[in-house]
Parts: structure tokens; C-alpha cells; sequence
């Protein structure tokens, strides 16, 4: 199959194309649809192997000028294929990245991903949701006999931002396709173990595919089930209530009935409690704004060692813009978004990890919590 | 003087909102006021696309709505998944910068907003040359979080003022009594010059 690049001249020219496509079973791949093809405009048509020819001809015959974009489609379907992976780590035949995923899949993609490096990879409960569902994180530790310090990783505390658990699962597999070939990684690997979480609030993600995709809070019923749904990010103990909260269930940073009310927060805080003095580095990622956020958001008196915090969210910031570009703002979140009070990332720097960071990803507000599928990949590879 | 509000010092560039290119750049200051009034704003930009480029892609997206035979009508742009189907693109762009001046309107020196999602689109066919939708559109606003829904009709003509009414479901205290539970009353009419963000 080829795939031929047209711009058509005269309006004589648009309705030829427009009759080929009719008549021959050809596929638009720019535009979409017939009608839609405009002198001027560029048109990329693939045209499958066996009728090649005949329209070559028939382009010629009307003085049609084309251009082979692609020559051969099935081999740049073939190159695009993910690469041979018997001497690195498993990932799940098919599963594709740089697509957002159903909760059910994501459930599946977790057992697959265990099973398939299980020398690396354990799958572990945290606790369950509201609605009755288990919260997995998954381990990624590569056997040593000397102690590890802990990077803990959460996704998917705002059910719209889906483009967090995108890139959570995009992280375990970067991480597991390259921890062998990759010196850099496997040095990390070799000092630190990986704990992710790629859905914290399971029952509102679910509930932004099945009814609402820009519900943010969890699922939780209040008043007698007439108002649903706390912020998991209002619901930390740390100066809970005071800022930047609203006490009402119908808004949507309601901080809940109290520090810790959601099943969800006493899950991830109490096993983030028991493991603080070996867990060097928390970080929870949102969406969007393209910021990575440092301590505190219920005040603006510095963290006590916020130079250090500023300086290592500044390299970051700058290997990110090397790779497409992206800026991304540093800041204290008091200083350059907003005040609030009860966030995670606030309550683990409280606790006592020294590096806590709050990355909120792509875009700018352009598509906002809806961003295209395309934008997988160039956000999740910055970000890595 | 100190004692009449907060004023702001801005610079800032500016970016085509579908592609991202450079569109200029501006300097700005914004005085908010003591007393709850709308701010004082100067402004100057300088653009990098020439009037008669503007003009062109003005009619380029003007004949593409025309170009349809029937009423164009849409739900969901983008959709769930972040995509736009190319034939509602032309729509959701007219719906970005009627937006753009509810969220004018609306945002002050606490509360600002974004566009999230066109929820319904439909078009009205004029005898006349004017292009005319009624739309639905969810503003995301900062830093409440809230999703406020408004109603918006915009009609515009390329080389017209865009002409936007609009009513948002959080607009109960509108500057006219009733806005809103009448058939037909908005909560704010806009004209502007040009139709180019």
C-alpha cells in the first residue's frame, strides 16, 4: 500500500478525487472525509497495493500532480512495532501507552507487569477505596543485600487528570524495558527502590470514564447521599482546613469531615507513615498547569531546606524543557499557584521527607484535563 | 496611590491557541480598585502576523462553517479522550474565542479560568452572512476548581466584532434584576474589535 500526497489545484480536480474516493475503496487519511477535501489543501490518501497503479494512471491522465509520502506502509507499520524484548524486562504484549486506559485495564496491566517481571516487581494492597476497591502500589526493587532508600510515586488523586496514571504506567514501563541497557537507570536501581501507585482515586477515575470526565474528587456520600466526594488533596494532615479549602461537600475542595476523613488518604498516609525514615523522595502527580510544585501550600514560610528543594526542581524543570521544549514553572505552590491546605505533598514534607514535589503536567489550558492521546508520549518522555 | 488597589506590572508573549506558535507579544497594567469595580486595564501588543494574513485565515475558518450544508452540531469537543473531529474543528475554535471574553468578563484579581470542553455546539443558519451557534461551554475556574457551565451565542462575520451573550450558571447576581429567568435575558453582551486571539 502507498500512501500519496495531492494538493488539488482547481475545484475540477477536488470533485475528480472526490469521485475516486467514492468509487474505489480508498482511505482518507487527510482529510478525513470526502467532503472535506479542499483545493489548496493538502490531501494524503492511502491507496491499497493492488489499485496503486490504476490511480497513478488515473492522476496522470487528469494532469494530477502527487507525491509518494509513503511507500510502503506495512514496512513502517512493521518498524514501529515495540522492539524484541527477550534480554530486557516484559511489558504486557499490546498494551499501548500512548492510549488512556479503563480502570479494569489498568488492574490487569498491574498483574501482567508483575508477572512478567517478577525478579524486579511486586504488586501490593494499600487499603481500599470508599466504594470497596483495592488500592495497589507496585514495588519495583532490585535485590541487594545493603538497605534502599525509597522514591514513592502517586498518580491519579483528581480523577480528570488523566494523563497522570498515563504516565505512571509509561514510568513503570520505561523503567522495566530499560533498567538493564540503561547505566543510568540501573545505577538508580541499584540504590533505591521504586514504589508506584498509578491510581489513588480509583473510584472517581472510574466514575470520570463511566459519567462525569471532569469529576476530580473522590466518591465518597455525604448528607445522606444528596452530595458526593471529598478532595483527596485537601484531606492530608497538614493544616488541615485552614486555607484555601471549602467545608462544603458540594464544592470541589471540599476537605472533608476531618484530616484523614477518606479511606483513600488513611491508605497511602499510613503506610507512607510507617516507611518515612527510609522514604527519601515523595512526589504525586497531577494535571495541568506544567509546574513542578515544592512545600508549602498552606503557608509561605519556606521548608527548612528549601534551597535544596528549589535547586534539584530547577534541574529537573531544565532537563524537561530540554527534551521538547516544555516549560515548566518552579515554585513554592503558596507563591506561584494558590494557597491550600490538606495536600499530600505538604503532609509528607511535614512527616519529614526531605524531597516532596507536586509535578503538574501538561498542558496549558489549551485542552486542559482533556488532552489528546497524542500528547502521551512527548509529556511522559519529557517528564522521564 | 497606595491606598486605591493593587496594580500589576505585565509582560508577556502570546501563542496561537491550536498550534502554538509565536503570536506577539504585550506589555499591560492592571489595576484592581479598593471597591469591588472591574479593573483598569492598558494595554499595547505587537503582533507578529500582519493584518492581511489575519484576514486570510479569518476567511479560510469563515468559509469552512459556510462550506457545510447542514446546521453543523457537535457534543463533547474535545472529547473524553482529547480529540477533536476535524470538521468540528473550525467550531471549537469560534468557541475558544467567544470564551475568552466571558472569562474576561468574569475573572478577577481571586478567580480565573480556563476553557475545558465545548459541551454542545449548534448552529443557526442565517439568511444573512453571519455565521451564529449557540453553544454550551465548561469553564474551568481557578482556584476553586469548579466547572461552571455557560450558555454562549456568538455571531460573527470576518471583519466584523465578534458578537457574544452569555449566561453562566454561577451568574445570579447579574447586573440586571431576573438575568437569567427569563427567556431570552443574558447576563452580559460584549462587542470587541477583530476576531483574532
Amino acid at each position: 500500500d502507498q500512501v500519496l500526497h495531492i494538493v488539488p489545484e482547481t475545484f475540477q480536480q477536488v470533485q475528480l478525487l472526490q469521485h475516486l474516493c467514492s468509487t474505489l475503496p480508498l482511505d482518507l487519511w487527510k482529510p478525513l472525509l470526502p467532503e472535506d477535501i479542499w483545493a489548496g489543501e493538502d490531501l494524503h490518501i492511502r491507496v491499497p497495493a493492488p489499485l496503486v497503479q490504476e490511480v497513478k494512471d488515473s492522476l496522470d491522465q487528469h494532469m494530477i500532480s502527487y507525491k509518494v509520502l509513503i511507500p510502503d506502509v506495512q514496512e513502517l507499520v512493521d518498524q514501529s512495532m515495540p522492539r524484541e524484548m527477550s534480554s530486557h524486562g516484559q511489558v504486557p504484549e499490546g498494551y499501548v501507552y500512548t492510549q488512556y486506559h479503563p480502570m479494569e485495564e489498568i488492574y490487569q496491566w498491574m498483574t501482567q507487569i508483575q508477572k512478567s517481571n517478577s525478579e524486579l516487581v511486586t504488586q501490593h494492597s494499600l487499603g481500599t477505596t470508599i466504594e470497596n476497591r483495592t488500592m495497589y502500589y507496585l514495588q519495583i526493587s532490585q535485590p541487594s543485600d545493603k538497605p534502599k532508600k525509597i522514591i514513592w510515586m502517586d498518580c491519579g488523586i483528581h480523577a480528570r487528570e488523566w494523563i497522570s496514571p498515563a504516565f505512571c504506567q509509561w514510568f513503570v514501563k520505561e523503567i522495566l524495558q530499560n533498567y538493564k541497557s540503561d547505566p543510568k537507570i540501573s545505577r538508580f536501581l541499584q540504590n533505591l527502590d521504586l514504589y508506584i501507585l498509578p491510581v489513588l482515586n480509583i473510584d472517581g477515575y472510574i466514575y470520570s470514564w463511566e459519567k462525569d470526565r471532569l469529576w476530580r474528587k473522590n466518591r465518597s456520600p455525604h448528607m445522606g447521599g444528596t452530595c458526593y466526594g471529598t478532595d483527596l488533596n485537601r484531606n492530608f494532615n497538614s493544616s488541615w482546613g485552614s486555607v484555601g479549602v471549602s467545608y462544603n461537600c458540594s464544592s470541589e475542595i471540599f476537605c472533608g469531615s476531618g484530616p484523614e476523613s477518606e479511606p483513600e488518604t488513611r491508605a497511602v498516609a499510613q503506610f507512607i507513615e510507617r516507611k518515612k525514615s527510609d522514604i527519601l523522595c515523595y512526589l504525586t502527580i497531577h494535571s495541568y498547569g506544567q509546574y513542578i510544585l515544592t512545600p508549602y501550600g498552606s503557608t509561605t514560610k519556606p521548608p527548612s531546606n528549601s534551597e535544596e528543594l528549589m535547586h534539584v526542581a530547577e534541574k529537573a524543570a531544565a532537563a524537561l524543557m530540554g527534551k521538547y521544549g516544555t516549560s515548566y514553572e518552579v515554585g513554592s505552590t503558596s507563591l506561584i499557584l494558590y494557597s491550600n491546605s490538606g495536600s499530600s505533598r505538604d503532609w509528607a514534607h511535614m512527616i519529614g521527607i526531605p524531597f516532596s514535589y507536586t509535578f503538574e503536567l501538561r498542558d496549558n489550558g489549551t485542552y486542559g484535563f482533556v488532552l489528546p492521546p497524542e500528547q502521551i508520549q512527548p509529556t511522559c518522555e519529557e517528564t522521564m | 496611590s497606595p491606598d486605591s488597589g493593587h496594580k500589576y506590572y505585565l509582560q508577556f508573549t502570546t501563542e496561537d491557541y491550536k498550534s502554538g506558535e509565536n503570536a506577539g507579544s504585550c506589555l499591560a497594567t492592571v489595576l484592581y480598585p479598593k471597591a469591588k469595580s472591574p479593573p483598569v486595564v492598558t494595554i499595547k501588543c505587537v503582533r507578529t502576523k500582519d493584518q492581511k494574513q489575519i484576514q486570510e485565515e479569518d476567511n479560510t475558518l469563515y468559509q469552512k462553517i459556510r462550506h457545510q450544508t447542514k446546521p453543523i452540531i457537535g457534543n463533547n469537543i474535545p472529547d473524553s479522550y482529547g480529540n477533536i473531529e476535524p470538521a468540528l474543528e473550525p467550531v471549537w475554535a469560534l468557541a475558544v474565542a467567544g470564551s475568552s471574553y466571558i472569562m474576561w468578563e468574569k475573572s478577577t484579581e481571586n478567580l480565573g479560568y480556563f476553557m475545558a470542553q465545548v459541551k454542545s455546539a449548534k448552529q443557526w443558519i442565517r439568511k444573512d452572512d453571519f455565521v451564529e451557534f449557540d453553544y454550551t461551554v465548561l469553564l474551568h475556574e481557578i482556584p476553586t476548581q469548579e466547572i461552571i457551565p455557560c450558555h454562549m451565542r456568538l455571531t460573527w462575520l470576518p471583519g466584523h466584532p465578534l458578537k457574544v451573550k452569555y449566561f453562566c450558571a454561577s451568574d445570579n447576581q447579574g447586573p440586571e434584576d431576573g438575568s437569567g429567568t427569563e427567556s431570552g435575558s443574558t447576563a452580559g453582551i460584549l462587542h470587541a474589535r477583530g476576531a483574532n486571539f
